[in-house]
């Protein structure tokens, strides 16, 4: 699913401060963006824009055939539940779920099927390394496993888009690249579209195209 | 750094969140307002008590009275004629009803104006300038005895004047006077707020009493005086000291002070646990603030001064608002409960509210000592802790985790400490109440644990039951534990105001089975048959054959019922039987008393048997027994102090001093009645068949009653109060109903209590958690799907609280059925413990924990995603 936004714009404290101006872009299907960027320029605001976590000022976000910024806040929260995964830098488990749990969370809100959700989410936490923990808590493991946690939540209900917020900001450069590997290499493999945001020079290694944010918009390229 | 940036800025974070600031406000003032309100009522009764007896009695040191409660007017003339003696009125008293002042209940006071001097403050003077125009004279008025005066304030109440017609009911009878004259009411007279006072000769031409009067007061300097008055009396009269004769009120006024001071300790303890509930959440929730304040500097002691600056303002402002609360909410407990003693028990003629300087500080002081007694220990721990831990709200889980096995160690110890003091032979009532407090406090320190324990349990037991039903009751029981140090404050709190509602519905409804159960034994006629004039009571003699000669009429227990005198106890109501067909309930029976045949015989043989009250007042305890085993009394009498003995003592919810039964010989000999003034009818028959007997068998006394009482052939005799067993036994229902309004009232405020609580700590708990709730949206969780994670919540917390309070209930309500209510009226009864309550109060605790997560779940549906997850 390509993401195409258009014309958009996004101020925030009463309109006091401009964030986005007019910003166009395109996020192509199967491919890994990074965006770039200062601190405060936008980049967290414009996934939680794509994720229909936030509504633009002027503007439209197209996902799919699916016109995002349209919708309102149960058409986004249903829509984000089904096709949109999201990685947060701070992980944000629920500390009352057992890593199980945590991953099958979305699975059970949508109301699938238990069984489905339980045989899903113990798969995916193979695939991320962790089929020895599904029963613990998340505050038993380490910042690169509840990343790793994170990684397979975002992949239960089977998303065409991942949007990851930093996902390696909260981790030592070992760990940061160990994971940056596995979400990059989780997306080729299931050709998801997905957009990350980050500090770290190593992903541009995994990234098929670069965006910076300046000047209220998205321009291509690392900024250099 | 300065105090003053910290307090305002605790004071900004204040006016941002106004919702919750107000619920601390209105939490503290609620708390205050209880206090305030019951000991309002508690001082008015008192006072009320005291004004209503000091307007009859004041300076008198004796009074002689008459057995059947009348004194020949000749008495007083030779008490200052033969004896000398000047410090001597006559006074007749009556209660009458008038309804031309919305049918209140007056005494008449019939007084002698030139004997007033030496004993009653009556200011015959209107105004400060004198006699007004519009109020009469008074003094004329009395000594030309053309009309009554009563207080301007009470005429004023009815829009009453003088000359205006008083119409004055009493006994089946009613008699029109006039207005003569006004008496300043108000400050200058408040005991004759409910007094119409006449001269003596028109109260006894009102009353129809002849030439007698109801007593003579006294003032007697020495006990040579004493002993010549003594001398002076002939058989049937009685001088007594007034403090004994007043004993009676002031046993009954001491009863309802010391249910009062119960129900005010209750309240209290209420009220602190509320304040500490939100005291201690308004402090939390300032953790990452202070967190923040101190890594930028500011000391411990500082950290520490401006959170208790801060909570002392609220609880000044809590205060002021809670005593305005409570003088309100006060006003209309003083009106209940002396509706109650008036109707119930003895008929108090002044009521006012009586609000004094010291219940209100005493308000104030228990707001701010609460408050900031509260938020003690949340501000130590937030000057106390590192900055960098204090930023995390895990830091105060971590600390309750090593505080949990002391904590838990405490409750064990307080509750072992009040069972020890409720087990105290000789505790007094202030050390039960300590007791009680010292169970709360002990419940509450276990809280944590059990909590931890009980979701932890149902955890495990349910974790077969996996799927999207369970997610949410799972995380809810879940974030209860994880928030131990939050949630065990929140259950806390509601388990204590559940226990008050388990206990104030215990003890109603055990009291209310007793009193049905009493009244079905004591009061089973199906017809009740006695004179409706009390200065007459003596029923026709012939009226018991007429009445066993009816078909319909299946058998009758007669009985004559007189007052007496005790020292002890005051006044005393003797019973004698021609047949008692009653099911007395004993408490105690003289060894060798199985049946009560055995009693009837030793009725016969000259013992008695008493009233629980009676036996209590009169120390007589089966403990008390001599070394044959019985227990004596001794009584006042016609032949002088005569000693009984005791063959029983059984319950009895009769107030006053209490009653004795003895046998109709014993009742002649001793008292010199031998009439019969009351009866017990028993129908054939079932049901409506029953019914119909009951109707014509109160057709034919009444047929009886007219006939007996027409004019002109016996003026004078006795008409007739005849009436139903099932509507003596519904107004009895219906009176005990009354009296236990002002605990209605009480469960009220614990709804409130609750629900102010809970609103407050779910509103607290929600914010902490906004960046939990922001993640399960950012997930995918619809507003719907939070909204019902915060309900579970509430629920779960509610749900606990409700299974806590069992225990903790049923204890309070032992306290109140065997310790308070037997210290304060003597009563015993059983303790009937029932399930319907324990699940109502479970029910309460769930719904009222779900009620008040409404707003909070609305709130916590709305949480915005972006900010939330910037939340730490």
């Amino acid at each position: 699913m390509d993401i195409c936004i258009a014309g958009l714009d996004k101020t925030f404290d009463n309109r006091d401060r401009v964030i986005f101006k007019d910003l166009t872009a395109t996020f192509r299907t199967g491919k890994t963006s990074v965006l770039l960027g200062k601190s405060g320029v936008g980049k967290s605001s414009l996934l939680n824009l794509v994720a229909g976590i936030d509504t633009p000022d002027r503007g439209r976000i197209q996902i799919g055939d699916t016109v995002v910024s349209d919708m309102d806040d149960a058409g986004r929260t249903l829509f984000r539940r089904r096709h949109i995964g999201f990685v947060f830098q701070s992980f944000n488990l629920i500390p009352v779920l057992t890593v199980l749990e945590n991953v099958g969370l979305v699975g059970q809100l949508d109301g699938r099927p238990d069984r489905d959700i339980k045989e899903k989410a113990a798969f995916l936490l193979e695939t991320v390394g962790l089929a020895d923990r599904l029963l613990d808590f998340p505050d038993r493991l380490s910042g690169g496993e509840q990343q790793r946690v994170a990684l397979a939540r975002a992949l239960i209900n089977d998303p065409e888009i991942i949007l990851a917020d930093e996902p390696t900001g909260n981790l030592d450069g070992k760990t940061g690249t160990a994971v940056l590997e596995l979400i990059t290499d989780q997306a080729k493999r299931l050709h998801k579209t997905l957009v990350m945001v980050t500090h770290s020079p190593d992903a541009l290694a995994w990234a098929d195209e670069v965006f910076t944010v300046e000047n209220y918009a998205l321009v291509p390229g690392n900024g250099i | 750094m300065r105090l003053s940036p910290l307090i305002r800025t605790c004071f900004r974070s204040s006016k941002a969140q106004l919702l919750r600031t107000f619920l601390l406000i209105f939490g503290i003032a609620l708390g205050v307002a209880g206090v305030v309100a019951i000991d309002i009522a508690k001082i008015s009764v008192s006072k009320s008590f005291e004004l209503s007896t000091a307007a009859l009695t004041k300076r008198a040191t004796h009074q002689i009275t008459g057995a059947d409660f009348t004194v020949p007017q000749s008495l007083f003339v030779r008490l200052r004629t033969h004896l000398g003696l000047h410090k001597t009125a006559p006074v007749i008293a009556r209660e009458v009803l008038v309804p031309e002042l919305d049918g209140r209940t007056l005494t008449l006071m019939g007084i002698d104006p030139f004997s007033e001097s030496h004993f009653r403050d009556i200011r015959f003077r209107t105004g400060t300038n004198g006699i007004s125009q519009d109020s009469g004279d008074p003094r004329t008025v009395m000594t030309r005895g053309d009309g009554v005066i009563l207080s301007g304030s009470l005429a004023a109440s009815g829009e009453l004047g003088v000359d205006s017609a008083l119409t004055l009911t009493f006994g089946g009878r009613e008699v029109t006077t006039r207005i003569g004259a006004l008496l300043a009411g108000g400050d200058k007279n408040p005991a004759f707020d409910g007094v119409i006072l006449a001269d003596i000769a028109l109260a006894q031409e009102i009353l129809g009493m002849g030439n007698r009067i109801s007593r003579i007061d006294l003032v007697l300097d020495s006990d040579a005086e004493t002993a010549r008055v003594r001398e002076l009396l002939p058989p049937g009269l009685t001088l007594t000291k007034t403090e004994d004769r007043n004993q009676t009120i002031r046993s009954l006024s001491r009863s309802f002070e010391t249910s009062l001071t119960a129900f005010s300790m209750l309240v209290l303890f209420m009220g602190i646990f509320l304040i500490y509930n939100t005291v201690s959440f308004s402090v939390a929730r300032r953790r990452g603030l202070n967190g923040t304040l101190r890594a930028l500097g500011a000391t411990r002691q500082e950290i520490f001064l401006s959170v208790q600056a801060e909570v002392l303002v609220y609880a000044l402002a809590g205060s002021a608002l809670g005593v305005g609360l409570g003088i309100l909410l006060g006003t209309g407990a003083v009106r209940a409960v002396i509706a109650t003693v008036s109707d119930m028990y003895y008929t108090l003629t002044v009521s006012r509210t009586h609000i004094t300087f010291a219940i209100l500080l005493k308000g104030v002081l228990v707001g701010i000592l609460a408050a900031v007694g509260s938020s003690l220990m949340p501000a130590v721990n937030a000057a106390n802790t590192r900055p960098v831990t204090l930023m995390q709200r895990s830091a105060s889980e971590s600390r309750l985790s090593v505080y949990l096995p002391g904590l838990t160690t405490g409750g064990v110890l307080a509750i072992a400490a009040a069972l020890i003091i409720f087990n105290w032979p000789g505790a007094s009532v202030n050390l039960v109440f300590a007791g009680v407090f010292l169970i709360f406090t002990g419940g509450s320190f276990l809280t944590p644990a059990l909590v931890a324990l009980i979701t932890r349990g149902a955890d495990a037991a349910t974790v077969k039951f996996s799927g999207r039903h369970r997610l949410m009751p799972a995380m809810a029981m879940r974030n209860v534990r994880r928030s131990l140090s939050r949630t065990s404050v929140l259950i806390a709190s509601l388990m204590v105001v559940v226990s008050v509602y388990i206990g104030i519905d215990t003890m109603t409804r055990s009291f209310r089975l007793s009193i049905v159960h009493w009244v079905d034994g004591h009061i089973g006629g199906d017809v009740h048959v006695a004179s409706l004039d009390d200065l007459n009571r003596s029923l026709d003699k012939t009226l018991l054959d007429k009445i066993l000669a009816m078909p319909d009429v299946r058998a009758v227990s007669a009985y004559n019922i007189h007052r007496a005198f005790s020292e002890a106890s005051g006044e005393v109501h003797i019973f004698s039987y021609l047949r008692d067909l009653s099911k007395k309930e004993w408490t105690w029976r003289s060894p060798g008393v199985k049946r009560d045949g055995d009693v009837d015989r030793l009725l016969e043989d000259g013992w008695i048997i008493v009233s629980e009250i009676f036996a209590r007042q009169n120390g007589l305890m089966p403990e008390s027994q001599d070394a044959s085993g019985g227990l004596f009394v001794a009584m006042d009498t016609l032949r002088g102090p005569e000693t009984f003995r005791v063959a029983g003592i059984f319950r009895d919810f009769f107030m006053g001093g209490g009653r004795v039964v003895v046998s109709r010989e014993t009742m002649k000999t001793f008292w010199g009645h031998d009439d019969i003034t009351a009866m017990q009818i028993f129908v054939h028959g079932e049901a409506d068949a029953k019914k119909s007997a009951v109707q014509r068998v109160m057709g034919k006394i009444r047929g009886i009653d007219r006939n007996d009482n027409a004019p002109d052939e016996t003026p004078g005799s006795a008409l007739l109060k005849i009436r139903s067993g099932l509507d003596i036994k519904q107004s009895i229902l219906a009176a005990f109903d009354k009296t236990f309004l002002i605990t209605s009232a009480l469960q009220v405020l614990t709804a409130i209590v609750a629900l102010t609580g809970i609103i407050n700590s779910v509103m607290a708990l929600i914010l902490e958690r906004a960046r939990e709730l922001g993640i399960l949206r950012a997930c995918g969780a619809l507003p719907s799907q939070v909204r019902t994670l915060v309900l579970w919540e509430c629920a779960v917390s509610g749900f606990l609280a409700g299974l806590l309070a069992l225990p903790l209930g049923a204890f309070l309500s032992w306290v109140l059925v065997h310790v308070v209510n037997f210290r304060s009226f003597g009563w015993t009864y059983d303790m009937h413990l029932s399930g319907a309550t324990m699940i109502q109060a479970v029910a309460f605790s769930g719904t009222a924990a779900l009620l008040a997560g409404i707003a909070p779940a609305f709130r916590a549906g709305r949480v915005d995603i972006v900010k939330a997850l910037r939340t730490e």
